[in-house]
């Protein structure tokens, strides 16, 4: 349901939330797309922050992937076709309201002479493409995603990186069009190749991978530094 | 959200800093503190009867549970991290309202002139106990400073927070009972 036409209806500024207008759409691959919003007057944030998104009364929080001297504020989503909100913003018209929290947490990119490991599981990239837009560079990133086609802002990415690393969860063998790819998850790079040294780890995606991901670094990399942001 | 992440299963959790470190480091054991101070802050403010008196205390508590947070923020992380930046200053301000709010309770209570048991209203309990807390809250932040390379303004606040912090409780402790109507147990030795 499209509240687009009746702005007069709806407050600019509820309480703690920011009425915001859909102004683009992207679909990135087959089940994730970007969404672009008008950005509020006096909506500010960081660069890895989050918002909550929230249509009557659905409430999900997604990392911003922009800058926050643009005029947009994007996010990045998976659809899943029986969840509650993906589907809305999947079908929502440019104009339609959406109201947003302001930006909040503190996955923020911590500047170190250390060398940085991000390591992002699908639309969890959406944090390290915002750190990318605001300039961040030289860091090894590893992107886990099920197949090549969701390597989504790769071509932001991979120039900035001292290193871009995909990880195909399903794949076994490699992928010819990306020989620099790893078939398996994230965790099993941090596993077995990724080289020992004192990195500053900056982990992005589904609880379960956090949680696998910091049970090898607690063990193979004690002296790190953790940053996490976990997607529920 | 979902509360366990399981994360921490093996005994270490990471600081604000992103140092992973284990759950009975001096830096937790710190913060650690301050959390049950916060939580005993809570249960003073239930315990609190209703009264136009009792409502500007809730306020004052409502501000010291606001406090430390901060205070456990600045605990959780390690002093000149990059991380620090990214955290709201602790100035010298909160304990001197604090101060402005001891004497305002004292110009109300008998002068003492000997040591008090603490009890009597369940709200002067509480207190008493926060008082004890935030004595254990400063003697490790006490510890955290003293292994410090450099000297920090903010581990310098957040001691004189947590010291006056802990007069605060104590007068407050009275200042309840006195509000019901309880006198002050005198330790006879």
């Amino acid at each position: 349901m499209s509240s687009g036409g009746d702005k007069t209806a709806i407050p600019s500024k509820l309480p703690n939330l920011y009425a915001a207008a859909v102004c683009g759409h992207t679909w990135l691959a087959a089940h994730s797309f970007e969404i672009r919003f008008r950005r509020p007057a006096e909506f500010a944030f960081l660069p890895g922050q989050k918002i909550q998104v929230t249509y009557e009364g659905i409430k999900r929080d997604y990392s911003l992937l922009t800058i926050p001297e643009g005029d947009e504020l994007a996010i990045c989503v998976r659809h899943i076709p029986e969840g509650r909100m993906s589907p809305v913003l999947a079908h929502a018209t440019i104009g339609q309201i959406f109201h947003l929290t302001p930006a909040f947490g503190f996955f923020l990119f911590q500047p170190s002479q250390r060398p940085a490991v991000f390591v992002a599981t699908g639309t969890g990239i959406a944090p390290f493409v915002a750190f990318v837009r605001s300039g961040v560079r030289h860091f090894h990133l590893l992107h886990g995603v099920r197949c090549a086609e969701e390597l989504y802002y790769h071509e932001l990415l991979a120039p900035a990186a001292s290193s871009y690393i995909p990880c195909l969860s399903g794949t076994r063998s490699p992928d010819p069009h990306w020989p620099q790819a790893c078939a398996g998850r994230v965790t099993a790079y941090l596993e077995n190749k990724l080289s020992a040294g004192d990195y500053d780890f900056y982990l992005c995606g589904r609880g379960e991978m956090v949680r696998d991901a910091l049970r090898i670094i607690d063990r193979r990399f004690p002296s790190a530094r953790v940053f996490t942001e976990t997607f529920f | 959200m979902k509360i366990y992440t399981g994360t921490g299963d093996g005994g270490k959790t990471s600081l604000f800093s992103g140092e992973r470190i284990l759950k009975d480091n001096a830096r937790i054991e710190a913060y650690g503190a301050v959390d049950e101070l916060n939580a005993i802050a809570g249960a003073l403010m239930a315990a609190l009867p209703d009264s136009p008196q009792t409502s500007a205390v809730r306020t004052q508590l409502s501000q010291i549970q606001s406090d430390l947070f901060h205070v456990g923020a600045w605990l959780a992380t390690t002093p000149d991290s990059p991380s620090a930046s990214h955290l709201i200053p602790l100035t010298a301000d909160p304990g001197k309202r604090l101060e402005g709010q001891v004497d305002a309770m004292q110009a109300d209570l008998e002068e003492l002139r000997s040591f008090i048991l603490p009890g009597g209203h369940p709200s002067a309990g509480w207190a008493h106990l926060a008082r004890t807390v935030c004595r254990r809250a400063e003697r490790r932040a006490v510890t955290l400073a003293a292994a410090q390379s450099e000297k920090s303004d903010q581990t310098d606040n957040v001691l004189v927070y947590l010291n006056r912090l802990s007069d605060y409780f104590f007068v407050l402790a009275r200042f309840c009972n006195h509000l019901a109507g309880i006198k002050d147990v005198i330790w006879r030795g």
